[in-house]
């Protein structure tokens, strides 16, 4: 009796505010439309940031090969470009057919910002096209710095449609006070809705993740065509790319935690319901998949950079090391992967003494947990200065007592980590949590430290041999692949917590959802859900790189392309 | 080249596989909607628990379920039962517009030891909700006396909270102090619990106007020793308060010297 007098009153509340989808239901729909959209919008985004940066290191440097490789890197992004204009575009259709009330109140509040979206969006557009376009037009002299700001321009509209975008999204989390169903209150601007809590720290990580995701991809696209080469030199060339494009995606991968973190803060302190749902509520399971998520990339990033120093001479004599910088990522990996609280039956709570298991406690909580990861970036950190240093002979005189500083800061920093960690069990939460502060900072001041000293001491270091670009092993190339796959699943389950903390509300505490989906899935419904637009995701790439493939064997029949040689690489 | 296409394509939803499995393989939570309190006028005292259950476990348990973020509510606490016993014995046939008070304004109620971060719950809970979980809480080895009447009459969304709307004609300072919450933090006649001052000699540590002003602008000085309960006390005795009550109040701490 009581289901049916829901159902009644779910009827009256949902009347013409829901359409229906076949099939797969209304929200499975947009879940698929927005999601993809995402992760194409996310590529686009953050290749021409790296193409933008090789292209100027290519000017400067007067390095032809930096200069094709950010070419080569655009040409991936005109073909994703408009996937992710079509599937922008099946998104808009599905929210103002599926859910037109939603849809009606943000375009009430954001009808304005939406025009000066699509303004952009054409500008975007139009930059694009004349910066892959006006590529070899214009490739000297002035003309290619006027290129070059074209790439920088493009940038900026991408950055500002994210930037608009991301309001929108952020005030379903966070809207401002005295917005109702009806609207904003009259003292609060549209722009007021921009400007939300959380979209400033959202416009940040997604930034750095956008870096991070191009990266990964445009690494994997190499990969490919590592694999799919015919001569010395295409392996060369695509093992050099595979290179930059892991390089550059670890590098920022490194300190998306940080801006993650920061994230986290605000939505705790707009309110602390959203917060405790995220990381004790009913999604807290959820970084624990994480973990294992972001375990995977950690030790196929180091996998991949291992294997990288068989082809550098000298790096043998950093191979014993290996092992037991493996062996820090695995026990931090494990600690970070355990959970703290556990689904339990009353008996064996019994069995346990408690809710909380004896052991597994004090590994959960985030004072272990902190002090894994922050170990495993300086691991990884640990595993790049030794990739660099791979094929160098120290010049300077003060070579040793540098080398020395640089071990001091490490065991400086891993000292103050661990030291934060224990301590942490010792105090009350509220100033545990400020502990993790000073973690970060030391591991942060670390890394910058070591690199700014490592960059005077290799100043006119010797060479051991030239890194043999092309001769390595195919199984890396795989790493790379699991490195776009797991950081492409990541970023579906990210969506799914950002999207999942604000429940039956399409509008935190503003307008609720009354659809017959609003309870919010379980993981293992949202995992295949995300599983399943990875996968859309990655067929659709590799079917528009097939694309691009075909077209650059057209290109090659008419003229014939420039010669491809051994790269060196970045930073040598 | 259709071998290596092949590896990959392996490889991939190898790695899709294993991941969706992981999140599979750990415990399946899935977010509820709040229940709508589906019962009218004559509904029983179990109904509207029943009701209140099933919001209170989709809602509530977040926090209240592990007794680590905020109390347990429906196990035993420090040997005075779940929250039902609790409040009768605290609160007697005030029990339910005390707990009502907790639920919109949850920063009055914090519990030492636990910070101050539960939300208003109008914000996410109709009022028949909120009368239903009160019941739920009630029914926690007290005694509901949450009716059908109260959902009927439940004030809407913006409405002050039941503390607020409870106003008596009284001017007995005793009467008072307890109508108003006042002796669930502030000890008097030697027993009370420690959460304020206690009443006992106050009269000799403060003068009439300080009293007054500590009733009207509690949050203004912390008294030493109470600093952590500091904003605890509710602002809005003014609104309560006629000025006849207010100085009966002020007139009988004063004299307890």
């Amino acid at each position: 009796m009581t289901e049916l007098l829901l159902l009644v009153q779910a009827a009256a509340d949902t009347t013409g505010a829901y359409g229906h989808f076949p099939l797969i239901g209304a929200r499975a729909a947009v879940w698929i439309a927005a999601e993809v959209h995402l992760m194409f919008a996310a590529f686009v985004l953050g290749v021409p940031m790296f193409a933008v940066i090789t292209e100027l290191i290519g000017i400067v440097g007067k390095d032809p090969k930096y200069d094709k490789l950010s070419k080569e890197f655009t040409r991936l992004l005109v073909f994703a470009y408009s996937a992710t204009a079509l599937w922008g575009a099946v998104l808009v259709f599905f929210l103002t057919t599926l859910y037109p009330r939603f849809w009606g109140h943000l375009t009430q509040i954001f009808g304005l910002s939406m025009w000066i979206y699509v303004g952009l969006f054409f500008a975007e557009s139009f930059t694009l096209y004349l910066y892959y376009y006006g590529w070899d037009r214009w490739n000297a002299g002035r003309s290619k710095w006027f290129h070059w700001s074209l790439g920088v321009l493009l940038n900026v509209w991408g950055t500002i449609v994210m930037f608009i975008a991301n309001g929108w999204l952020t005030y379903m989390m966070s809207p401002p006070e005295g917005a109702t169903a009806q609207g904003l209150p009259p003292e609060v601007t549209m722009w007021g809705a921009i400007a939300n809590a959380t979209w400033m720290p959202i416009n940040i990580h997604r930034l750095l993740g956008n870096a991070v995701f191009g990266g990964t991809v445009a690494a994997a696209y190499a990969a490919y065509r590592f694999l799919a080469s015919k001569t010395p030199e295409e392996r060369a060339h695509y093992d050099w790319m595979g290179y930059v494009g892991n390089f550059i995606a670890i590098s920022v991968f490194i300190v998306l935690p940080f801006a993650g973190y920061w994230l986290g803060r605000e939505i705790y302190a707009y309110d602390q319901s959203m917060g405790i749902t995220m990381m004790g509520g009913f999604m807290s399971w959820l970084w624990v998949v994480q973990a294992v998520l972001i375990g995977v990339l950690f030790l196929a990033a180091n996998y991949y950079l291992w294997i990288g120093m068989q082809r550098i001479p000298g790096a043998e004599r950093f191979t014993p090391y290996t092992k037991w910088m493996l062996l820090v990522l695995v026990v931090c990996w494990i600690v970070w992967a355990t959970p703290h609280t556990l689904i339990v039956t009353r008996e064996e709570q019994a069995a346990m003494g408690g809710q909380f298991h004896p052991f597994l406690d004090v590994l959960g909580v985030m004072s272990a947990k902190n002090t894994a990861v922050n170990l495993m970036i300086l691991t990884t950190f640990l595993s790049f200065l030794l990739y660099r240093r791979g094929n160098k002979r120290l010049t300077v005189e003060w070579a040793r007592q540098g080398t020395m500083v640089q071990g001091a800061m490490f065991v400086i920093a891993a000292v103050v980590v661990v030291f934060f960690g224990i301590y942490g069990y010792f105090v009350p939460d509220t100033v545990r949590i400020g502990f993790s502060v000073y973690q970060v900072l030391s591991v942060l001041a670390c890394i910058v430290g070591v690199t700014v000293v490592d960059l005077f001491l290799t100043r006119g270091a010797e060479s051991k041999g030239e890194i043999r670009w092309g001769q390595m092993p195919e199984r890396s190339q795989y790493a790379l692949f699991i490195l776009a796959v797991t950081f492409t699943w990541l970023m579906g389950l990210m969506g799914f917590a950002r999207s999942g903390i604000r429940q039956h509300w399409h509008v935190w505490q503003v307008l609720p959802d009354t659809s017959p989906y609003a309870s919010t899935p379980a993981l293992g419904y949202a995992a295949n859900m995300i599983s399943l637009c990875v996968i859309v995701f990655l067929g659709l790439v590799a079917f528009i790189f097939w694309l691009g493939g075909l077209a650059e064997r057209a290109f090659s029949k008419e003229q014939p392309a420039p010669g491809l040689s051994p790269q060196p690489a970045m930073g040598d | 080249m259709w071998a290596t296409n092949a590896k990959i394509v392996a490889l991939s939803l190898a790695v899709i596989g294993f991941y969706t499995l992981v999140a599979h393989i750990i415990p399946q939570l899935q977010s509820e909607v709040p229940a709508q309190v589906a019962v009218g006028p004559g509904a029983s005292p179990e109904e509207l628990a029943a009701a209140g259950e099933r919001i209170y476990s989709t809602v509530c348990t977040a926090c209240h379920g592990l007794g680590t973020r905020a109390p347990n509510l429906v196990t035993d606490h420090e040997g005075l039962g779940p929250i039902g016993a609790r409040c009768l014995a605290r609160f007697g046939d005030r029990c339910k517009d005390y707990l009502y008070h907790s639920l919109t304004a949850p920063g009055d109620s914090v519990v030492p030891g636990f910070a101050n971060i539960m939300p208003d719950m109008r914000t996410q809970l109709d009022a028949n909700q909120i009368w239903a979980v009160i019941a739920y809480l009630q029914s926690q080895g007290g005694e509901i006396t949450v009716t059908s009447q109260d959902l009927e009459s439940a004030p809407a969304q913006t409405a002050q909270p039941a503390a607020a709307a409870v106003l008596s004609a009284t001017t007995d300072p005793r009467e008072l102090l307890r109508e108003k919450g006042c002796l669930g933090c502030h000890a008097i006649d030697g027993s009370g619990p420690p959460i304020g001052p206690p009443f006992d000699g106050i009269g000799s540590r403060l003068t009439r106007e300080q009293i007054r002003e500590g009733i009207l602008n509690p949050n203004a000085t912390v008294a030493r020793g109470y600093e952590q309960f500091a904003g605890m006390m509710p602002p809005n005795f003014g609104d309560q308060l006629t000025a006849a009550q207010l100085e009966a109040i002020v007139n009988f701490l004063a004299g307890r010297r």
